[in-house]
């Protein structure tokens, strides 16, 4: 009974400690990933553009930041690319997580352009519609709906991996863990109740990537 | 008006369209016809610009069809494709609504009334807000011409509109291609449906291996073509589609 207290209150004691630093880990998230989402699209239309020398940059864009560790991406934005450019820790780990993504989001995005039958294309240009008002009106929002299910997939990759930045010093989920691991030295409860937040997290999201996948799901 | 002169086109050094040269003038009912494989859809798809060509000129409206004014063009023809290709995320009133209101910047509602005028004459006013995916075959084919008349088009190109349709299906769309074709429509029709060939078109080009074998007035090609090649082709549709030319007709409004 005693030890069932006890692990009760220390778990209350850690659940307290990490739950501040939770915010910070969604909002690390969430940016890196926005900013994700939109190089990857920039980056797909550039792979799918008939000019020669933007397909060539995407395609070495895509190949050197999908060949890369991401940790090696933190180190070398952080260690490399921080020094010169006077970069924080936040910013840097934002740069890293987000260029990182974008060349798994571009490829995501292409897959998504290319299932998109040809006839749709015909059509909308037939009707007068230039390029860029059919990608826009007519193939990505059915791309849209395509590509939902990886994207959500490839968000909560981001979500764990955003535990990474840690290691340059930013202050989130993990970063807190250790730190109240090197005050207390509680091992296996530290570990089990960060692990059991980043669960619920990623929880929540599949149940979004499930709701969003029926509400955009055409009749 | 279309005016198509020496139109060549190969695939991989396999001649698509050798030496294709017509007119079609104002209110004409051309049907183009083949066996497939003769070019026919190349093409309608080459005088809208769909595809191109390697030699030759295609006129529009007087005007020389050319990549920079391909978009200024195109506002003159409606074409409808063998496989419909509504835009799937949009419902049938969206389909038609969306370049009006993109292309021409019609107001929301001058789009919309246009819409469902167009609706009301393919006889679809009922299914305004369906999904492509809940219409059959005949519907969505209404529902295509109704988006290229949307654009008040003063030429409309069918590339087989009724092939992909199961044949009790035809009738409710070729209904819809006469009233067209008698309201002074320019029409190229790339179609074997006998029924629609022998009411309406005023001229048969008949296609083959990318060349034209003949082309003539309806009446003379029915009843003296020139060519055994064209006179073998027609019989043997003229026999093969007696069966399935029934008349169905366009679904009424409640």
């Amino acid at each position: 009974m005693d030890f069932i207290v006890k692990e009760s209150l220390l778990f209350w004691k850690i659940i307290k400690f990490l739950l501040p630093a939770v915010p910070s880990t969604i909002y690390i998230t969430l940016l890196s990933f926005i900013f994700a989402l939109i190089l990857g699209l920039i980056v797909a239309l550039m792979k799918l553009s008939h000019v020669k020398i933007l397909q060539i940059i995407a395609r070495v864009y895509v190949d050197v930041l999908r060949g890369v560790p991401l940790l090696v991406q933190i180190f070398f934005i952080y260690f490399g690319l921080g020094k010169i450019l006077k970069l924080s820790q936040f910013p840097a780990g934002i740069i890293a997580i987000s260029i990182c993504y974008s060349a798994y989001m571009s490829e995501i995005f292409r897959a998504g352009i290319l299932a998109i039958p040809k006839g749709q294309n015909d059509a909308s240009s037939s009707l007068g519609m230039t390029s860029w008002q059919t990608k826009w009106h007519v193939i990505l929002p059915q791309s849209f709906r395509i590509v939902v299910p990886p994207i959500f997939n490839d968000f909560i990759a981001c979500l764990k991996d955003s535990s990474l930045v840690s290691i340059i010093g930013l202050r989130e989920l993990t970063r807190a863990g250790r730190e109240f691991y090197s005050s207390y030295f509680v091992d296996f409860e530290t570990w089990f109740i960060v692990g059991l937040i980043y669960l619920i997290m990623t929880l929540v999201l599949s149940k979004l990537s499930r709701y969003m996948e029926k509400r955009l799901k055409l009749p | 008006m279309i005016k198509v002169l020496n139109v060549f086109k190969c695939h991989d050094k396999i001649p698509v369209l050798a030496d294709v040269s017509f007119q079609i003038d104002k209110g004409e009912v051309v049907v183009v016809m083949g066996p497939s494989g003769s070019g026919k859809t190349t093409l309608l798809r080459c005088i809208n610009g769909l595809d191109t060509y390697d030699k030759g000129e295609i006129f529009i409206e007087g005007v020389l069809v050319t990549k920079q004014n391909i978009n200024e063009v195109r506002k003159n023809i409606g074409i409808v494709f063998q496989e419909f290709n509504l835009f799937l995320h949009l419902t049938v009133l969206e389909n038609i609504m969306l370049s009006q209101r993109i292309v021409l910047k019609r107001s929301f509602d001058t789009a919309r009334a246009k819409s469902m005028d167009l609706l009301n004459k393919v006889g679809l006013l009922n299914k305004v807000s369906s999904y492509p995916s809940q219409l059959s075959g005949g519907q969505k084919q209404r529902v295509a011409i109704a988006r290229a008349l949307a654009m008040d088009p003063k030429i409309m190109l069918f590339d087989e509109p009724t092939s992909a349709l199961d044949p009790e299906m035809t009738g409710e769309v070729l209904e819809v291609m006469k009233t067209l074709a008698k309201e002074g429509m320019t029409m190229l029709v790339a179609s074997h449906e006998m029924s629609f060939v022998k009411e309406v078109s005023t001229k048969i080009i008949f296609l083959d291996h990318g060349e034209i074998v003949e082309s003539d007035t309806t009446e003379k090609m029915f009843n003296l073509p020139s060519h055994e090649r064209t006179r073998k082709f027609l019989n043997n549709f003229i026999t093969k589609q007696v069966c399935y030319t029934k008349e169905y007709p366009v679904e009424k409004q409640k």
